[in-house]
């Protein structure tokens, strides 16, 4: 079972999603995090699942198989208990909705982005913009799509495509099942060096890179980007 | 599962064909090849909770969702139309794979499907120079059908995923269907792959079309044959490598001195 618990429904306009989850050395985590601190926008709901492990069965999280569902459970940090989740931020100017994603094991995957994206059409988000990593090719940034005319926008912004093959997880679901339901979205992969041992480990770097072509496409200033501090 | 319909086509009497990817993507060739020949026309998409937790960016960056197809021809000279059903995976968990089949079988009825084709590989983990091609039935007087086009009924064996699914649901639907499965090496890469083999799908191709009583051109295929076994070639002959420099260096050498 998934289910959403809201704590306040502002009146919207048309917000942008911006997705971000844990994955390739936490790009899209650290990202989101940043701008979720940054901007201080409100929590306006969380999304809870029966298929949210607090330790994944594979590594890295994104690669689920239904063989490992992993372990569920709570996590304790100073004296205060925090169930897994997935939770929505909203922010007035640039209207944007905030997804800070969750990864959850094969059985709940899809169940969980179909979840995420009757949020997004509650709230009526037409335009979803996603942020991850990739490990191989050239650019310090690339991009996929819904559709090819967002993939010619992105070259207005130096953005090229490079980024071919598999999506995993929470991101790539959202953004695929977004497509199907009508949701265009651009997806913002930073370039990053693979960690094997520890494929999920931090890369700063790049996240700014990321978040700083994303601030020219949302044509916001986060030019003051000092992520060791912020995060 | 979520279904999206492009259009609801009516057709005469069909046939249908089915052919997710398997061993040597043999099915899936197939049923691609006979949509590309016979320019088949989407109608329908399948997309499932049971596939992998994953999208696809093809090479011009646009996002794909993992589905299962239905495609549909209109055939012009004879009385059967044609339904073929493919897709680029195949659900992962047994419960997923069933779902599918039922869907599929659903359909087939829904279309009043005459007659049912699925496909499979036959692995014989062995070289194959001309692949033969087997069959298994769902009721006892098709295999006057394999005797015709010379297939080899299939004594023993099993038929593992959706593909064997469909055939298996379609006898208890009381669909008349045959099974094709056409020989290939299995051949999987260093990190797991499995080596996708258009020889075995040329051979499946010849037989079905025959008993589809359709004709497509088969020689676009034989250059992907070329293809492919150029590359099994190398990977025959750097296994040939790996095995023999393993072997030397497992192999003590013999004392350069002996004293008795």
């Amino acid at each position: 079972m998934t289910w959403v618990k809201y704590f306040e429904e502002p009146l919207v306009k048309e917000p942008i999603a911006i997705v971000g989850s844990p994955g390739l050395r936490s790009i899209g985590k650290l990202a989101i995090e940043f701008l979720i601190k940054k901007f201080q926008p409100k929590l306006i709901a969380e999304l809870y699942s029966e298929h949210f492990p607090i330790q994944h069965g594979t590594i890295p999280s994104y690669v689920a198989h239904p063989d490992y569902p992993g372990q569920a459970g709570v996590w304790i940090h100073e004296s205060q208990i925090t169930i897994p989740k997935v939770e929505f931020y909203y922010l007035k100017d640039p209207e944007l909705l905030l997804t800070k994603g969750y990864h959850a094991n094969f059985q709940g995957q899809y169940e969980v982005a179909k979840k995420v994206l009757d949020v997004y059409e509650k709230f009526n988000v037409k335009r979803m913009i996603v942020l991850a990593g990739y490990g191989i090719g050239n650019k310090d940034v690339c991009c996929a799509a819904t559709d090819i005319k967002l993939i010619k926008e992105m070259k207005k912004y130096g953005i090229e495509t490079e980024y071919e093959g598999a999506f995993y997880g929470f991101s790539g679901l959202v953004f695929g099942l977004g497509k199907l339901r009508g949701i265009k979205g651009v997806c913002l992969f930073g370039r990053t060096q693979p960690n094997p041992e520890d494929p999920e480990y931090p890369d700063l770097k790049v996240a700014k890179i990321l978040l700083k072509k994303l601030s020219a496409i949302l044509n916001i200033s986060i030019e003051d980007i000092n992520m060791n501090s912020e995060l | 599962m979520d279904f999206k319909i492009y259009k609801e086509p009516q057709l005469k009497d069909p046939y249908m064909v089915t052919g997710l990817p398997g061993i040597g993507h043999v099915a899936k060739i197939s049923a691609d090849y006979l949509i590309e020949e016979l320019k088949a026309e989407l109608f329908e998409e399948i997309y499932s909770p049971s596939f992998p937790p994953y999208v696809l960016i093809s090479k011009d960056g646009v996002v794909e969702l993992l589905k299962n197809e239905f495609y549909y021809w209109k055939n012009t000279k004879l009385k059967n139309d044609l339904i073929i059903f493919t897709g680029n995976v195949q659900a992962l968990t047994p419960e997923g794979q069933y779902e599918i089949a039922k869907e599929v079988l659903n359909r087939a009825e829904k279309f009043k499907v005459k007659k049912l084709f699925t496909m499979a590989a036959y692995v014989t983990n062995k070289p194959v120079t001309k692949p033969k091609v087997y069959g298994a039935v769902t009721h006892v007087e098709l295999l006057e059908e394999l005797k015709k086009y010379e297939v080899i009924q299939m004594d023993v064996g099993g038929i593992s995923g959706t593909n064997g699914l469909i055939f298996g649901l379609a006898k208890l639907k009381n669909i008349p269907a045959i099974c094709l499965l056409s020989e290939t090496p299995g051949y999987v890469t260093s990190s797991g792959y499995a080596v996708i083999d258009p020889k075995a799908a040329q051979s499946l191709l010849e037989v079905l079309c025959k008993m589809l009583d359709i004709e497509i051109d088969l020689k676009p295929i034989e250059e992907r044959v070329k293809m492919a076994e150029e590359f099994i070639q190398q990977l025959e002959e750097k296994e040939k490598y790996w095995r023999e420099l393993i072997r030397k260096s497992t192999t003590p050498s013999p004392p350069k001195d002996i004293y008795l």
